[in-house]
């Protein structure tokens, strides 16, 4: 199936780039195949697949740029999307910083990044991942609602100056919510190969935190000691990751602006962009074709890199790291499989060595509050609990925290083993962290 | 009309295959986005999507398949795709809650345009933003500035089981501007007109109507003196908040809380629940006698107007709160029902490669009887704000925290000097009930929300909040700032 698919999208790219007569062209072609079973109360009320084709021509003209897209390609659908871009790029102002397309490299895709049996799964197999959760729901009298998910997608970049990449991936993932009369309980699962999902074993322990988080009482708002499950840190960590794109930095709203190769973090903080790290395997290369370097971002509390695209490491005078979004963007490049190095004790070790502290399981709604200090706001969500004498007490009701990520990560330890996590706009491997100070400023009613 | 002769073959091909109900909707869509960034074109992207989904009714369960194949034998595959997805979901479910929409349609809708954007040419388009831009750069401090538009046209054919023939063309353009001003460990934004720029349904009148090079100056130089201006303060204090954020605020804290199928536990596991729960509804005072919420899908200009929404409900405008009370929700036929009520039309896909669900549509707070200038008049110690900056709201829609661009210190009737990162913080229905004034209908204005995210997959909604400046007494402000 990714054979036949790549050998479609390269013949497209092939033809377009005959089509073209612009000075420069680049052409993105895209493949996927997603799909989704979502459910409530035991029943699926979304169960969607979506079979799409996506095709992106770069045309640049004496610095000038154009993009058009379209999903068909049919001849004239590839006339008329070549003839769309060189139209937008003879239109557009002088761009005297662009430069010349990366003429790419040699890459290799992760081994674990395609999965055949992910790709061929099929709705039934969805149900019946659905349907274990249900059986946890119903033996413990909750509700939950979530998802169980696969998909197939597929990359070609390719370019007139001789940039050709190909890459297919497939993904899956279960999470699930359990609600309990007065309490929730959140789990997810995340990996290229369905058949290394749980999805029982994440009813099992969602059912288990909405359990022990029932009759949930308030505590106090102020600083607390706290310990964020992979989910809620990497909710909270993503807040960062722009901070590290060439663009924020070179504009001066990244906190790394200060400079790089200076100590921003305590010293047990060590971040780096990893495309190959085995459990979020990802594209080799960005959507300019540019093989991507696997690159530290922090190392041991210091900022070491940003990462860069075509655009900004001319601008910069940079390496190019490999880090370009699919063109047009006004986001700049953007690490996108960031890793959190983890620690050397057990999740449960940062739990037992501390005296009085939550546990969160998971947060929801973090905004930015202030962007150059990094600080945020956001609620915790779906199992929140009181750690007392080293142990998890109770349940507590859930609270507003208003935090400066830079701060926190000043005081922080984190658990020996790492997670993959995620939601619609991020993927992050990170382990649980114990931080203290983190400061709760409101109490909701539930 | 347009994919009649498929849509007969996905509909025929779902009920052989066992569908005992069956909608398709082809969508072409043409989008076009140019943005400015410090005097350089960052994004000049000119987009066409064709393709269509099928919705299949199978034992009262859903199955939706979509593909941007419109071969017959495309459509064919989609079509059987969609029946065994229904089939693997009514083996699974332990409830039933599908049924086929009671009325058909045959009918067409076109969003009134103006000046259809087609007839403006690039150059123009181009200039516009490109001198735009240029004005934001009139002070030093400002390291980044943004200009853009975006002129968004869907031509939709929806057809049924039941009959349904409906052709539309929805027609969405807007603009804005954005100046960063960044200063010493501080960064400082101003938006232009709104906090998203301005979003209405229409042509290129709604980026005329954002007069980009009027607003270019006054913000660049607002961004400038927020880097100066003093913190905003901390503590509680009576609250005017201008027509965008009360936007923001509507969305937040009534848009979403008020969708039935989040009030079903449908969106639990990621956007959440809500705190209106229908043994609330007549009852619950969510607010102030002075706070009217409607839905009106035919408003104009706004984002969600449109003669039928996505599973083929007919437009209509019914309450959401009236006089303060709870009376009413966006519903879908699936959950209306479920209440023993009828759609209110609020369901919605982003495109033909989404499932429809429901979605906030264009809900207005009616307008009050005072000047805006008069709002001030009795605030003796109080904050202005305007333009949102952050938000934030628990997943039932009861705590948030909301920060604005901009503030102005209030003191004995009179605005007074500029205050940067307000913020301010409450529980839904105590704020809504601290709402002693809203504006009259001389500022109520039609605000645009272009990126609403809901569902899984991850949908982006196209909204509108009409409505005019607010006062809230009693209000905490400064939350987040208070060190």
């Amino acid at each position: 199936m990714s054979d036949a698919r790549r050998a479609v999208r390269e013949e497209i790219a092939t033809r377009l780039l005959e089509l073209s007569a612009a000075d420069q062209t680049e052409v993105l072609i895209s493949t996927s195949d997603a799909a989704l079973t979502r459910f409530t109360h035991e029943m699926s009320n979304q169960n969607v697949a979506t079979d799409d084709i996506g095709i992106s021509v770069r045309a640049i003209i004496a610095g000038r740029t154009g993009v058009a897209q379209t999903n068909r390609f049919d001849e004239p659908s590839m006339r008329d999307v070549v003839a769309r871009a060189a139209r937008m790029a003879s239109l557009a102002p002088e761009d005297p910083l662009q430069g010349d397309l990366p003429t790419g490299g040699a890459t290799q895709a992760p081994a674990n990044a395609f999965d055949a049996a992910t790709a061929k799964a099929g709705a039934d197999l969805r149900a019946r991942m659905c349907d274990s959760i249900f059986r946890s729901a119903e033996e413990a009298g909750y509700w939950s609602a979530g998802f169980a998910a696969t998909s197939t997608g597929g990359v070609t970049v390719a370019n007139a100056s001789g940039a050709l990449a190909s890459f297919d991936g497939t993904d899956a993932a279960v999470n699930v919510k359990m609600t309990a009369s007065d309490s929730t309980g959140f789990a997810e699962a995340y990996s290229t190969a369905v058949g290394a999902i749980d999805a029982a074993a994440a009813g099992s322990v969602a059912v288990g935190k909405a359990r022990a988080s029932a009759a949930p009482d308030a505590v106090e708002p102020g600083e607390w000691t706290v310990i964020l499950d992979p989910a809620a840190f990497g909710e909270l960590f993503v807040y960062l990751t722009d901070h590290f794109s060439a663009q924020s930095f070179e504009e001066g709203s990244s906190f790394c602006s200060d400079g790089l190769d200076r100590s921003y973090f305590s010293d047990n903080v060590t971040v780096v962009d990893d495309f190959a790290h085995p459990l979020a395997p990802g594209m080799p290369f960005d959507y300019e074709g540019q093989p991507t370097l696997r690159l530290p971002l922090i190392e041991n509390g210091v900022a070491r890199n940003v990462v860069t695209d075509s655009y900004y490491a001319n601008k910069l005078q940079r390496p190019n790291t490999g880090h370009a979004l699919p063109a047009p963007n006004a986001y700049g490049p953007q690490p996108s499989n960031v890793v959190v190095a983890g620690g050397d004790k057990s999740a449960q070790q940062l739990v037992a060595e501390t005296p009085r502290g939550l546990l969160v399981s998971r947060l929801w709604y973090v905004r930015t509050v202030d962007r150059k200090r990094a600080i945020v706001t956001g609620m915790t969500r779906d199992g929140t609990f009181l750690i007392e004498d080293g142990v998890v007490a109770r349940g507590v009701r859930n609270m507003r925290f208003n935090v400066g990520i830079l701060d926190l990560l000043q005081h922080c330890e984190f658990s020996d083993t790492q997670v993959r996590t995620g939601s619609y706009h991020y993927s992050l491997v990170v382990p649980t962290v114990k931080i203290s100070g983190f400061a709760f400023t409101s109490v909701t009613e539930f | 009309m347009e994919f009649e002769s498929l849509a007969g073959r996905a509909l025929d091909t779902s009920r052989s295959r066992g569908a005992s109900y069956a909608d398709v909707r082809f969508e072409s869509v043409r989008t076009e986005r140019i943005e400015v960034r410090n005097g350089i074109v960052a994004t000049l992207a000119d987009a066409s999507s064709t393709g269509f989904g099928i919705r299949a009714l199978v034992d009262g369960a859903w199955g939706f398949a979509a593909s941007a194949d419109t071969s017959d034998a495309g459509v064919d595959a989609t079509a059987a795709r969609a029946v065994e997805i229904a089939r693997a979901s009514a083996a699974i479910g332990r409830q039933r809650i599908g049924a086929a929409p009671a009325q058909p349609y045959v009918d067409t809708f076109h969003t009134p345009l103006q000046r259809d954007p087609a007839d403006v040419p690039l150059s123009e388009r181009f200039a516009l933003l490109l001198d735009a831009e240029r004005l934001l750069h009139g002070a030093p401090e400002i390291a980044v500035g943004r200009a853009w538009l975006d002129l968004w046209r869907a031509d939709k054919y929806f057809f049924s089981t039941i009959g349904s023939r409906i052709a539309q063309r929805i027609c969405q353009s807007g603009a804005g501007l954005q100046a960063m001003a960044i200063g010493n460990d501080d960064v400082q934004v101003r938006t232009y007109p709104g906090d998203v720029g301005l979003y209405q349904s229409g042509g290129w009148e709604i980026v005329e109507q954002a007069r980009l090079l009027e607003g270019a100056p006054r913000i660049a130089s607002e961004a400038a003196q927020l880097l100066r201006a003093p913190q905003c303060p901390s503590g509680t204090l009576d609250v005017i908040l201008g027509g965008s954020q009360m936007s923001l605020q509507i969305h937040e804290s009534c848009g979403h809380p008020a969708e039935l199928d989040r009030v079903m536990g449908w969106e639990a596991n990621f956007s959440g629940t809500s705190f209106l729960e229908t043994s609330q509804l007549g009852k619950l005072q969510y607010g102030s006698d002075l706070v009217t919420i409607v839905v009106d899908n035919g408003l104009d200009r706004g984002m969600a107007t449109c003669g039928y929404d996505d599973e083929g409900t007919k437009s209509v405008r019914s309450d959401i709160v009236r006089n303060g009370v709870l009376a009413g929700y966006e519903m879908s036929n699936d959950t209306a029902r479920g209440i023993g009520l009828e759609s209110n039309a609020c369901v919605r896909a982003q495109g033909w490669e989404w499932m429809p669900m429901i979605r906030m549509c264009n809900l207005n707070l009616l307008p009050g009887t005072v000047p805006f200038e008069n709002l001030f008049d009795d605030v003796r110690d109080g904050v202005y704000m305007e333009s949102n900056r952050s938000w934030s709201i628990d997943d039932r829609r009861l705590n948030f925290q909301f920060g604005c661009e901009m503030g102005w210190e209030i003191k004995n009737g009179k605005r007074g000097k500029l205050l940067k990162n307000p913020t301010y913080a409450g529980m839904t229905p105590v704020f809504w009930n601290a709402c002693d004034a809203i504006a009259d209908e001389r500022s109520w204005f039609a605000w645009g929300t272009p990126n609403c995210g809901k569902g899984e997959p991850m949908q982006t909604g196209r909204t509108t909040q009409a409505a005019a400046p607010a006062r809230f007494r009693g209000v905490s402000v400064g939350v987040g700032y208070s060190e």
